[in-house]
Protein backbone atom coordinates (compact mmCIF):
# COMPACT_ATOMS: atom_id res chain seq x y z
CA UNK A 1 0.00 0.00 0.00
CA UNK A 2 1.26 3.63 -0.85
CA UNK A 3 2.26 5.37 2.21
CA UNK A 4 1.87 9.37 2.13
CA UNK A 5 3.32 12.02 4.56
CA UNK A 6 1.47 14.58 5.98
CA UNK A 7 2.07 18.32 7.28
CA UNK A 8 -0.68 18.63 9.83
CA UNK A 9 -0.68 21.74 12.16
CA UNK A 10 -1.01 20.16 15.49
CA UNK A 11 -0.19 21.68 18.92
CA UNK A 12 -1.06 18.86 21.54
CA UNK A 13 -2.94 16.04 22.18
CA UNK A 14 -6.18 17.23 21.36
CA UNK A 15 -4.94 18.03 18.11
CA UNK A 16 -3.50 14.35 17.13
CA UNK A 17 -6.77 13.32 19.28
CA UNK A 18 -9.01 14.77 16.99
CA UNK A 19 -6.48 13.65 13.56
CA UNK A 20 -7.11 10.50 14.73
CA UNK A 21 -10.87 10.45 15.17
CA UNK A 22 -11.01 11.60 11.82
CA UNK A 23 -9.18 8.78 10.39
CA UNK A 24 -10.87 5.97 11.89
CA UNK A 25 -13.87 7.44 10.88
CA UNK A 26 -12.48 7.54 6.74
CA UNK A 27 -11.17 4.11 7.32
CA UNK A 28 -9.10 1.53 5.57
CA UNK A 29 -6.30 3.19 6.61
CA UNK A 30 -3.08 2.70 9.06
CA UNK A 31 -1.05 5.62 10.40
CA UNK A 32 1.56 7.00 12.05
CA UNK A 33 1.05 10.35 14.04
CA UNK A 34 4.40 12.56 15.27
CA UNK A 35 3.18 15.13 17.17
CA UNK A 36 6.93 16.77 17.50
CA UNK A 37 7.11 17.46 14.11
CA UNK A 38 3.28 17.63 13.21
CA UNK A 39 3.80 14.99 10.65
CA UNK A 40 1.29 12.45 10.21
CA UNK A 41 1.82 9.40 7.88
CA UNK A 42 -0.81 7.55 6.15
CA UNK A 43 -0.33 4.21 4.33
CA UNK A 44 -4.05 3.55 2.40
CA UNK A 45 -5.37 3.10 -1.08
CA UNK A 46 -7.70 6.00 -0.57
CA UNK A 47 -6.21 8.59 -3.33
CA UNK A 48 -3.90 12.12 -1.68
CA UNK A 49 -6.96 14.19 -2.14
CA UNK A 50 -8.89 11.97 -0.19
CA UNK A 51 -6.80 11.76 2.57
CA UNK A 52 -5.80 15.51 2.98
CA UNK A 53 -9.53 16.71 2.94
CA UNK A 54 -9.79 14.15 5.58
CA UNK A 55 -7.43 15.72 7.39
CA UNK A 56 -8.16 19.49 6.70
CA UNK A 57 -11.65 18.46 8.34
CA UNK A 58 -10.06 19.11 12.09
CA UNK A 59 -9.76 22.57 10.91
CA UNK A 60 -5.91 22.76 11.16
CA UNK A 61 -3.86 23.35 8.56
CA UNK A 62 -2.60 20.29 6.23
CA UNK A 63 -0.29 19.78 3.54
CA UNK A 64 0.91 17.08 1.33
CA UNK A 65 4.23 16.03 1.86
CA UNK A 66 5.48 13.60 -0.70
CA UNK A 67 5.50 9.89 -0.47
CA UNK A 68 7.80 7.90 1.59
CA UNK B 1 -32.30 32.83 15.23
CA UNK B 2 -32.36 30.03 17.83
CA UNK B 3 -29.37 28.79 19.86
CA UNK B 4 -28.27 25.73 21.10
CA UNK B 5 -25.40 24.89 23.19
CA UNK B 6 -23.81 21.69 22.26
CA UNK B 7 -21.16 19.48 24.98
CA UNK B 8 -17.83 19.01 23.13
CA UNK B 9 -14.94 16.28 24.53
CA UNK B 10 -11.93 16.30 23.01
CA UNK B 11 -10.75 19.92 23.55
CA UNK B 12 -7.37 20.47 25.04
CA UNK B 13 -6.08 24.18 23.93
CA UNK B 14 -6.84 27.09 22.53
CA UNK B 15 -6.04 26.03 18.93
CA UNK B 16 -8.60 23.50 19.24
CA UNK B 17 -11.31 26.34 20.45
CA UNK B 18 -10.15 28.37 17.38
CA UNK B 19 -10.90 25.35 14.74
CA UNK B 20 -13.87 24.70 16.18
CA UNK B 21 -14.83 28.57 15.83
CA UNK B 22 -13.41 29.07 12.45
CA UNK B 23 -14.85 25.77 11.08
CA UNK B 24 -18.75 26.44 12.24
CA UNK B 25 -18.66 29.91 12.11
CA UNK B 26 -18.25 30.03 7.90
CA UNK B 27 -21.56 27.45 7.86
CA UNK B 28 -23.94 29.66 6.16
CA UNK B 29 -27.17 30.21 8.80
CA UNK B 30 -24.66 30.49 11.40
CA UNK B 31 -24.69 33.84 13.26
CA UNK B 32 -21.81 32.99 16.12
CA UNK B 33 -20.94 30.85 17.91
CA UNK B 34 -18.49 30.71 21.18
CA UNK B 35 -16.71 28.25 22.18
CA UNK B 36 -15.86 27.39 25.92
CA UNK B 37 -12.77 25.41 26.93
CA UNK B 38 -13.73 25.08 30.63
CA UNK B 39 -17.47 24.64 30.51
CA UNK B 40 -17.00 22.21 27.13
CA UNK B 41 -19.39 23.58 25.04
CA UNK B 42 -19.90 25.80 21.75
CA UNK B 43 -23.25 28.17 22.27
CA UNK B 44 -24.15 28.27 18.73
CA UNK B 45 -26.87 31.30 17.55
CA UNK B 46 -28.27 29.90 13.90
CA UNK B 47 -30.84 30.29 11.34
CA UNK B 48 -33.28 27.31 12.15
CA UNK B 49 -34.25 27.53 8.52
CA UNK B 50 -30.42 26.28 7.65
CA UNK B 51 -28.96 24.79 10.00
CA UNK B 52 -30.26 22.81 12.95
CA UNK B 53 -28.99 21.24 16.17
CA UNK B 54 -28.07 17.94 15.26
CA UNK B 55 -26.52 19.67 11.66
CA UNK B 56 -24.55 21.62 13.42
CA UNK B 57 -23.27 18.52 16.12
CA UNK B 58 -22.74 16.79 13.35
CA UNK B 59 -19.89 19.31 11.73
CA UNK B 60 -18.24 19.21 15.29
CA UNK B 61 -18.18 15.55 14.80
CA UNK B 62 -16.90 15.51 11.49
CA UNK B 63 -13.68 17.58 13.26
CA UNK B 64 -12.69 14.38 15.39
CA UNK B 65 -14.33 15.81 18.52
CA UNK B 66 -17.07 13.96 20.34
CA UNK B 67 -20.20 16.53 20.25
CA UNK B 68 -23.60 15.92 21.21
CA UNK B 69 -26.58 18.70 22.22
CA UNK B 70 -26.81 19.85 25.41
CA UNK B 71 -30.21 18.91 27.64
CU1 LIG C 1 -4.21 20.82 20.24
CU1 LIG D 1 -6.08 21.97 21.29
Amino acid sequence: MPKHEFFVDMTCEGCSNAVTRVLNKLGAVQFDIDLSNKKVTIESDHNVDTLLETLKKTGKNASYLGDK
Amino acid sequence: AESVVVCVEGMTCSSCIQSIENQVGKLSGVHSVKVSLGDKNAAIIYDPKLQTPESLKEVIDDMGFVAAPAD
